[in-house]
């Protein structure tokens, strides 16, 4: 069981927020793009936090948010961004799809840790 | 705007004028306008081509019709290069006449322009036309350097990141075996952005010089190289695109991530491609036979699904749904 799910195609950063998270105490599974983030996250109940990517193959963070809000027992799964992005349009589309938060690439652990562990419970 | 106010890009030629004094002349003449004047040690052909074939970056060449030699050595040598480089602007300078004239055809096809050296406002015009024709704002240059170190920086944890001036190219050299090439688009350009590598360099960066978190194959680097050029990616489209713009605010992109040297290219996605071979086979020819792979990958976006068949065009004009002019 994972307490957060760490979406991002790229395994450089991957690695980075997953070793990150670990270190620091948290319970961590990974998924390459949104459709495997979906798929993941169905198989482990245990999930609260999924940290996603936006621009994925095959799907990306928004639509997996989408989804994830789409179903009624993942209502108490929070979802981050962390991103790239940082245009207003893209974060009104993250609220609308019910994203609770948003980080802007690189990955600072330390700044957004404890925020992070907040919304895992 | 004036082409040449934009002080912050430069553009490397190669002068190939061994006159005595000549050189010192055109440096200056190459320096005021904009461009890093460069020539070989050795004069000789081989020794250019040499440079051709290396990984320099060249906006053109000036060549001096009797370089290496009275007796048309110059005009060999520019056939050498204009084989090998077809896309590189050659500039001729003549002893008698700022112009082809005398040359076959063929030969003053090869030529931006011919000048001498008491008419080098023709030159300044045909450099300006050719290879800066296209002006990059001083703040799109500026932003990019500075996006790009601290994308660098961030990844490349205990490097330290130098840039030399910006420049242009005419070249279409592909630099080292590792490349990253993402979408750019908006309402004020569409295009691409390239990272190039040398595999092995990086390799040893990342294993002995940097503060590596695992130990790196070439898989691990094609995706620090990928994850570099999503940063710049990104940051380039924060700072650059308008959020009204379609095209990179509403469309996925992901890095494209080719190695040459391990013939390797990835799309980001795992899953499989559509393939087909094909084989040309000239007619009367049984010994020849050269294949044509053909590869779909549709790794942004698929859905089967809503796949559907447009109607054809002679159903349409069956139908009278068009009419055709």
């Amino acid at each position: 069981m994972a307490q957060v799910l760490v979406v991002d195609d790229s395994s450089t950063v991957r690695n980075e927020v997953c070793d990150f998270l670990k270190a620091n105490g948290l319970t961590v599974s990974a998924a390459v793009d949104g459709r495997d983030g979906l798929d993941k996250l169905k198989a482990d109940p245990g999930i609260k936090l999924v940290v996603s990517d936006v621009n994925m193959p095959n799907m990306d963070g928004l639509t997996m948010a989408e989804k994830i809000r789409g179903e009624q027992r993942n209502a108490s799964v929070n979802i981050i961004m962390l991103t790239t992005e940082n245009s207003p349009a893209m974060k009104e589309r993250g609220k609308a799809a019910g994203v609770k938060g948003w980080i802007v690439k690189p990955f600072n652990g330390p700044a957004v840790v404890g925020s992070l562990k907040k919304l895992v419970g | 705007m004036d082409m040449n106010s934009n002080k912050l890009v430069v553009s490397k030629v190669l002068i190939l004028d061994d006159a005595v004094g000549h050189f010192d002349g055109l440096k200056a003449f190459c320096s005021d306008a904009g461009l890093l004047g460069i020539r070989p040690q050795q004069g000789d052909a081989g020794s250019v081509m040499g440079i051709l074939r290396s990984n320099v970056d060249l906006g053109g060449i000036m060549l001096y019709e009797n370089y290496g030699g009275p007796a048309g050595e110059g005009l060999a040598l520019a056939r050498e290069i204009h084989a090998l480089r077809p896309e590189l602007p050659i500039f001729l300078r003549r002893d008698a006449v700022a112009s082809v004239a005398g040359l076959a055809e063929r030969d003053a096809a090869m030529f931006r322009c011919a000048y001498t050296l008491q008419d080098l406002q023709h030159l300044r015009a045909s450099l300006d036309a050719s290879i800066f024709s296209r002006v990059y704002p001083n703040e799109l240059v500026r932003g990019i350097a500075e996006m790009t170190r601290t994308s660098l920086e961030s990844l490349f944890r205990g490097c330290e990141v130098d840039m030399e001036t910006p420049y242009l190219v005419k070249d279409r050299i592909i630099h080292g075996e590792v490349f990253t090439m993402i979408a750019i688009e908006s309402n004020w350009c569409r295009g691409y952005m390239m990272l190039q590598a040398s595999e092995s360099a990086l390799l040893r960066l990342l294993g002995e010089d940097c503060e590596a978190r695992e130990p790196m194959g070439f898989r691990e680097l094609n995706n620090v190289l990928g994850e570099a050029t999503n940063l710049i990616w990104g940051s380039f489209k924060n700072r650059y695109v308008g959020t009204t713009d379609k095209g990179l605010h509403g469309q996925t992109q992901v890095p494209i991530i080719i190695n040459h040297h391990r013939n390797y290219i990835s799309f980001g996605s795992e899953d499989p491609q559509l393939c087909f071979k094909y084989t040309l086979r000239p007619q009367g020819r049984g010994d020849v036979a050269v294949p044509v792979y053909q590869r779909f990958v549709f790794n942004l976006s698929w859905s089967p699904e809503a796949f559907h068949e447009n109607p054809s065009v002679e159903a349409l004009v069956e139908s009278g749904e068009l009419e055709l002019f």
